[in-house]
């Protein structure tokens, strides 16, 4: 019997291909177990430029948009006529002033603008200074060129406002953060997070209407009240141009 | 040619001898500026304080006192809260800027100043904050109570750590007025 010597020791596990082809194989267990995940992640990148939807959702947004201008055209119109019918305050666009921020102190203690338009331009103490979004404030000081707007948020600022969905009154208060208080005098209110805010038809200070934020959260731990901070619409902070509307309340 | 000379020689000394009055014309802008981008949280520096603190040291309390009162009325003709006032936030803080030139001659190290400033700023915003809670108070409204501890905390720091640089380059320009005069 021939005693064969190997020359090498040579074993299945010492080839580089069998171990490429465990690996490929176990990518594709994977692959398998994962339910091909990662293959519809990948065609979700790859695409992504080629997705019917984007210019659908284009014009399907601008047909929306011009959709809701037509509606708020009709709305105003409507809201004029029984305005007029029930002989409420009105608030004419006739008479508004632009005006840019040339001062901004939105935090901190002070939290005021300062416009370009004084009286001099026919502004008037009280008037009130709307931005894109919403009401700002009303003009509190006016001199010759400028006219200082206290903002909603400054301590000093307690305005009358509603809210839309349950029709009650509540008084916003500036409570020197980003977000007034709305102070409900009741502790049976009806007010949920998401509630839309605006001024008040009973006030005596703003004209009716103008949007001025929505409920971010509510406290209730007070006994005799509600208390919810209020998310403005319009940002102070970043508005360059304003609208003062003319008093006419 | 001579009268030109003249002129720029009469501005000139006008310009050194004044230089004090001058940058206080330049805090209530700065005040209005308020450049949002040396703000922290919103919240900006006090600057008065920068001021006051040289001028304080180099004229003692009672002009520190004066000057306090002076700023403080300008001051809060900008800022639209009639009912409150930065008044005797500044008046002490004037006054108190004062004592430490009589106690010490010696020139006070750079961050010395920030520390002063932040004592400063920490004593002018309580009281601010002080008055606005006691006006809420009678109303029966807490909500300025965090906001402003937040408020205070941001100006503190940031006066703190703007101090040094401009109290100390005012400070100098000061002093380089009034060698000047004499």
């Amino acid at each position: 019997m021939l005693n064969i010597r190997r020359i090498s020791s040579s074993r299945w596990w010492h080839k580089k291909k069998i171990w490429i082809f465990l690996g490929i194989f176990l990518f594709l267990v994977f692959v398998r177990i994962s339910k091909g995940s990662l293959y519809k992640d990948f065609f979700y990148f790859i695409s992504r430029p080629f997705w019917p939807g984007q210019f659908q959702k284009e014009v399907i947004l601008k047909s929306i948009n011009q959709e809701s201008l037509l509606k708020i055209n009709l709305l105003n119109k409507d809201n004029i006529r029984l305005r007029e019918i029930l002989s409420l305050q009105q608030s004419s666009n006739n008479d508004n002033i632009s005006a840019a921020v040339i001062s901004r102190k939105t935090g901190g203690w002070w939290r005021q603008i300062i416009l370009n338009k004084g009286s001099n331009d026919g502004v008037e103490i009280g008037s009130t200074v709307t931005g894109p979004g919403g009401l700002l404030g009303r003009v509190n000081n006016t001199s010759f060129f400028t006219s200082s707007v206290t903002l909603l948020t400054s301590p000093e600022s307690k305005l009358g406002v509603w809210i839309d969905r349950s029709q009650i009154n509540g008084l916003l208060v500036g409570s020197g953060d980003d977000h007034p208080s709305l102070i409900l005098y009741s502790k049976e209110a009806d007010i949920k997070v998401g509630d839309f805010v605006s001024s008040s038809p009973a006030s005596s200070l703003l004209p009716p209407n103008i949007p001025i934020g929505i409920v971010k959260s509510i406290d209730e731990t007070s006994q005799s009240k509600k208390t919810a901070k209020i998310l403005l619409l319009a940002k102070p902070h970043l508005i360059d141009w304003v609208q003062i509307l003319k008093l006419n309340i | 040619m001579g009268a030109n000379f003249e002129i720029k020689y009469l501005m000139n000394k006008f310009l050194t001898k004044k230089l004090s009055i001058i940058s206080f014309i330049f805090i209530p802008i700065i005040f209005l500026w308020h450049p949002g981008w040396l703000g922290f949280l919103g919240v900006q520096p006090y600057w008065p304080l920068f001021w006051l603190l040289p001028w304080a040291m180099i004229n003692g309390s009672i002009n520190g006192l004066v000057f306090g009162l002076f700023l403080g009325l300008i001051l809060d003709s900008l800022t639209l809260d009639n009912n409150f006032s930065q008044i005797p936030g500044l008046i002490f803080c004037g006054f108190f800027f004062g004592r430490i030139k009589s106690h010490s001659d010696i020139l006070v190290g750079h961050f010395r100043y920030g520390l002063i400033c932040s004592f400063g700023s920490l004593l002018c915003s309580t009281l601010y904050l002080a008055q606005i809670l006691f006006s809420n108070f009678l109303d029966g409204n807490f909500f300025m109570f965090i906001p402003g501890v937040k408020n205070i905390l941001a100006e503190v720091f940031l006066t703190g750590l703007f101090a040094p640089f401009i109290c100390s380059q005012l400070l100098r320009m000061f002093k380089f007025s009034r060698r000047k005069l004499w």
